[in-house]
């Protein structure tokens, strides 16, 4: 037993991992339901464990197979994901700045496991972050994300036919569970997703538009619209107003 | 190799690639407000466009079903915590709908 081991490495990597025990269970729980949607919209249990692993990705992965299994070109999904996975590369910028890594393999490494979670630990953990912290906290949650989806590919293969048509459904439900606490704290997530889901269907069903492309332009859109209307005015207006004043 | 496989692969590369890019060529500090505004606001609207029409969709024979179960998703999780709990709720409604309507 190396339970007496002082390293920095030890101590760091251990701390890392305890600051991951509750984004593991997280991960895993939402994970075991991506295993069960996964094989229910056709992947084999191999893809869906290798989706997790080599994506560690959560909405975005739930995105994909919904569009795999209503039959959408590998362009759509991938454009698709990229969008949905864009705050990434500001997670990762600022993350960047944060830890001041100078090797490159720390950089390779750290870079594939920002997820929104491990960045609002890392951001919020106060003086220097360490690779080797960092090595535990997204190791372990990485983890979490790939056994999840075994546990749930797993128990997927012994439900019955009539459940796993049920399932198909459970998708829209776990959108709606990302969704609703957005809602409960304002009325702007209300419009926003509803006039994306009203542009949606409008393009789906009068422009005969593939599910893909209607949701990639839907996002685009009523984001860039949303993003030009909704500013977050009040010391913007009340700075403008000041400038007005002195002209 | 086949279509799945692919699709998997170029997400995982283009994921990797939003997230590797910024620890190499970290010269954008100031990343202008309209910028993060769009990024904040998109995975709210990929959440509307991403449930409607697909829950109509996915049960042609019985749309019903589907807008029940997410009914029961939303109800759930308004007065939970956590995604589990929505997603068991809305599969049994579906379940439900399904074998008797």
């Amino acid at each position: 037993m190396q339970s007496r081991s002082r390293s920095p490495f030890f101590n760091d990597s251990a701390e890392g991992v305890k600051s991951a025990v509750p984004i593991f269970l997280g991960y895993f729980t939402t994970s075991v339901a991506f295993g069960l949607l996964a094989v229910s919209a056709g992947l084999t249990p191999f893809e869906a464990v290798f989706f997790s692993m080599s994506n560690l990705t959560g909405a975005a992965q739930f995105m994909a197979i919904n569009l795999i299994s209503a039959g959408a070109a590998a362009g759509e999904i991938i454009v698709s994901v990229a969008l949905l996975n864009l705050r990434y590369f500001i997670m990762s910028a600022s993350l960047a700045r944060k830890l001041g890594f100078k090797k490159a393999y720390r950089k390779l490494l750290t870079a594939f496991g920002v997820t929104d979670e491990v960045f609002s630990v890392a951001s919020l953990k106060p003086g220097r972050v360490s690779g080797s912290f960092m090595l535990g906290l997204q190791g372990f949650s990485w983890l979490g994300w790939a056994a999840g989806t075994l546990a749930g590919v797993t128990a997927g293969s012994f439900l019955p036919r009539s459940l796993q048509d049920a399932m198909s459904g459970a998708l829209f439900a776990l959108f709606t569970a990302l969704l609703v606490p957005e809602i409960k704290k304002s009325l702007r997530p209300v419009i926003l997703a509803g006039a994306a889901a009203g542009l949606n269907t409008l393009l789906y069903y009068k422009f005969q538009i593939s599910a893909g492309w209607s949701i990639v332009i839907s996002m685009i859109s009523v984001t860039a619209i949303g993003a030009a209307i909704f500013t977050e005015s009040e010391e913007q207006a009340s700075m403008e107003s000041v400038e007005g004043e002195n002209e | 190799m086949n279509k799945i496989m692919i699709i998997i692969i170029a997400c995982a590369a283009a994921n990797y690639l939003l997230r590797v890019i910024p620890f190499f060529f970290s010269g954008g500090d100031n990343i202008p407000p309209y910028l993060k505004r769009f990024l904040d606001y998109m995975p709210v609207v990929a959440l509307g466009a991403l449930i409607f029409p697909g829950i109509i969709t996915s049960f042609p024979q019985n749309p019903a079903a589907g807008i029940a179960g997410v009914a029961a998703a939303a109800m759930a999780a308004w007065f939970f915590e956590g995604l589990i709990l929505p997603v068991f709720a809305s599969i049994g409604v579906t379940w439900f709908m399904l074998q008797y309507f």
